[in-house]
């Protein structure tokens, strides 16, 4: 029994190293691809092409915009004559935000009861670097309109004090989105190189013609699973200590849990994705087929793990689907030994629940291959 | 016909709308070397495939190398060597790995691999591509190579679904004379053929007409089903030839093959002299016109002609 699953191991391995194409994309996509998400998203959002039309050309009016500017937020692309010149720059992309100055904005700001104002327009079609600008805008305007309180009430800066909430972000103290993105992306790199190689286990056999051989051969079908899920495991695996190694040295993502326990769970992790992949690659004929089923899987999985829209603020009937899909409970455990140091003590529910997905996916993998293999 | 190594009875496959083998019975014995004929979808891989145990048969019953098909379909696989129509190696594996890899799945003993790759690559005639991959032999090399690897357990009954199919006819001869070696060894050999000439070489030949054995015998025994004698004339003016002779009596078919006209009739002797009177009269010239001796080709065509009425 032990010599035949060898031998197929073996040969597994002899098909990787003359087809390196594969194995190269299952191990260095995925860290590949992390490095750009972590270097893209490393940094805050900055240099926001803005445009400003100032019907005011006052002091004041240009005190403004260099406020915005020194907000980092935003870089100023144009002042502009007309309006015309703002909505064609949005519609073809080129900014993110324009600012309209009116023309009484000074009169306003200096009479001793004016209502300054402004308009300004974000491109929400962007919506990511519109809320930024967003908030930028409104940090500008809060100052202005303090100061400006300060000079009514005839006041010193020192006498005018008011709500001053202590905001403290645990765990990404910069609120760094890398912190927050690279993880995640791990963690979905590691399920998505699982599936896509599980899922190619049986499907290309069948595709090259080589599945009838195998199966006239003498194995019995459990032996042909194990032999083929070895591979996997040891790709999926290295690839998943790759990619840790990155994020952690790379981007500095930190390891404050039990790093044992994250390799417990990893690998309990990749099992469970390996029974999944195992039962489209005996569904799929062709290796087109196991792709496309993967990816039909892989971005299911995706939209209810909580990475893209937070599990809580999705309806209930698709909260109760996130918590069936074994990714979303890998990403909080990865998170939350990488970010948080969380223990068993905490992360249990969500260990619980991946152990009795995986119970169940395994057994159902397991039957459904096995049938399929005899 | 010594001991058995295959014995069928009513063996039956049905797929979704067609019933692929209907009602097979079919007894092989041991040291034959048997040849499975047939149009094209007439069941002879389907045939094949349950005999390997690669499908579950859906009704009768069958003893395969002494195991019962239905039950013991793992020990058959021990015991038989099966070779499928495509090529179904591993292309990314070199003409070695390939025979090793067979090896350690047949377990076969250690100290016995390299003698036996040895004498196999030896006689495939492949020791000198032994490093090349599988996927760019030429087809006939990889036809040799399959083989190879089906033997490398010697295995007491071997398989083979139209081993020869798309190979050049240098090849097909070479594997031919591999395979005739191996059945004065005494090994039970099961090949599907489409050529006729190939059925000629084999101790028995059954032929397979909608998942029906039709007709199971030796091939001189087979042609002798065929009604008649076969005559045949060399000419130039083979369509006007044609046209004449077909409408003479006693004439049941014709054929032709290049400048040959093949004529089916009832009786060779007469018909012969009949013929080539009719011939001189209308003026077409001929030469070497003889009672010639049935091919399994005429044998197999006439056959199916009968059966299509």
């Amino acid at each position: 029994m032990f010599r035949r699953i060898l031998a197929l191991v073996k040969k597994e391995f002899i098909h990787l190293r003359n087809d390196w194409w594969l194995p190269a994309f299952m191990l260095f996509g995925g860290v590949l691809e992390l490095m750009l998400v972590g270097w893209a998203t490393s940094r805050p959002i900055n240099n926001l092409p803005l445009m400003v039309l100032d019907h005011d050309r006052s002091a004041a009016s240009r005190a403004l915009v260099i406020s915005l500017e020194n907000t980092e937020t935003f870089a100023l692309e144009a002042m502009v004559d007309d309006f015309q010149t703002i909505e064609d720059a949005l519609e073809r992309g080129e900014i993110s935000a324009a600012i309209i100055i009116p023309p009484d904005y000074a009169e306003e700001m200096a009479a001793a009861n004016g209502t300054p104002s402004l308009s300004m327009i974000l491109n929400g079609a962007e919506s990511i670097p519109a809320t930024a600008a967003l908030h930028a805008a409104e940090g500008v305007a809060a100052t202005l309109n303090e100061e400006l309180i300060i000079k009514r009430l005839k006041l010193s800066p020192d006498e005018f004090s008011g709500f001053a909430p202590r905001l403290r972000v645990w765990f990404n103290e910069a609120l760094s989105e890398a912190l927050y993105t690279t993880p995640a992306e791990m963690g979905l790199m590691l399920e998505f190189t699982t599936l896509l190689f599980a899922a190619l286990a049986f499907s290309r056999e069948k595709e090259l013609g080589t599945l009838e051989q195998l199966l006239v051969m003498p194995f019995s079908s459990l032996e042909i699973i194990i032999g083929k899920a070895i591979p996997v495991i040891v790709i999926a695996f290295t690839d998943f200590l790759l990619m840790l190694g990155m994020v952690h040295f790379a981007f500095d993502v930190p390891i404050r849990g039990s790093l044992p326990l994250l390799f417990i769970l990893a690998f309990g992790y990749l099992l469970v994705e390996l029974g999944k992949g195992m039962v489209l690659s005996v569904i799929a004929k062709t290796q087109m087929q196991a792709f496309l089923l993967v990816l039909l899987f892989g971005m299911t999985d995706f939209m209810f793990t909580g990475y893209a829209a937070p599990v809580e603020s999705m309806p209930k009937a698709l909260q109760f689907f996130a918590n069936i899909v074994p990714a979303h409970h890998w990403l909080e455990i990865l998170r939350g030994i990488l970010l948080k140091g969380a223990g068993m003590d905490v992360l249990w529910p969500h260990v619980l629940a991946l152990a009795i997905l995986g119970t169940i996916i395994m057994t159902f993998s397991l039957r459904f291959v096995r049938r399929a293999l005899d | 016909m010594t001991d058995a190594i295959i014995q069928t009875t009513g063996l039956t496959k049905n797929f979704k709308k067609t019933r692929a083998v209907d009602a097979l019975d079919l007894t092989i014995g041991s040291g034959e070397l048997f040849g499975l004929v047939g149009p094209d979808g007439a069941g002879k891989t389907t045939s094949l495939r349950l005999l390997a145990g690669l499908l579950t048969l859906s009704e009768g019953e069958a003893t395969v190398a002494g195991y019962d098909l239905r039950r013991q379909s793992e020990s058959i696989k021990k015991e038989i060597g099966y070779m499928a129509q495509q090529f179904s190696l591993y292309a990314e594996l070199s003409v070695l790995e390939n025979l090793q890899f067979f090896a350690e799945i047949y377990d076969v003993p250690r100290e016995m691999i390299a003698e036996r790759t040895e004498k196999l690559l030896q006689f495939a005639r492949l020791t000198e591509f032994k490093d090349r991959r599988a996927a760019h032999l030429s087809g006939g090399m990889q036809k040799k190579l399959a083989l190879a690897c089906t033997l490398i357990h010697e295995p007491k009954l071997l398989l083979l679904d139209e081993p020869t199919t798309g190979v050049d006819p240098i090849s097909r001869r070479e594997f031919w004379d591999i395979l005739t070696n191996l059945h004065l060894n005494g090994t039970t050999i099961i090949v599907s053929t489409p050529y006729m000439d190939e059925a000629d070489r084999c101790s028995r030949v059954g032929l397979i007409y909608a998942g029906k054995l039709v007709i199971c015998d030796t091939p001189r025994q087979i042609k002798k089903e065929l009604p008649g004698e076969m005559v045949e004339f060399l000419t130039n003016e083979w369509k006007a030839a044609k046209t004449l002779v077909e409408k003479m009596p006693g004439v049941l078919e014709t054929q032709t093959y290049g400048e040959a006209l093949h004529l089916l009739v009832d009786n060779g002797e007469q018909r012969l002299a009949q013929i080539s009177e009719a011939l001189t009269t209308n003026g077409i010239n001929f030469r070497g016109a003889r009672v010639a001796p049935v091919r399994m080709e005429e044998a197999f065509i006439s056959l199916i002609q009968r059966l299509e009425e």
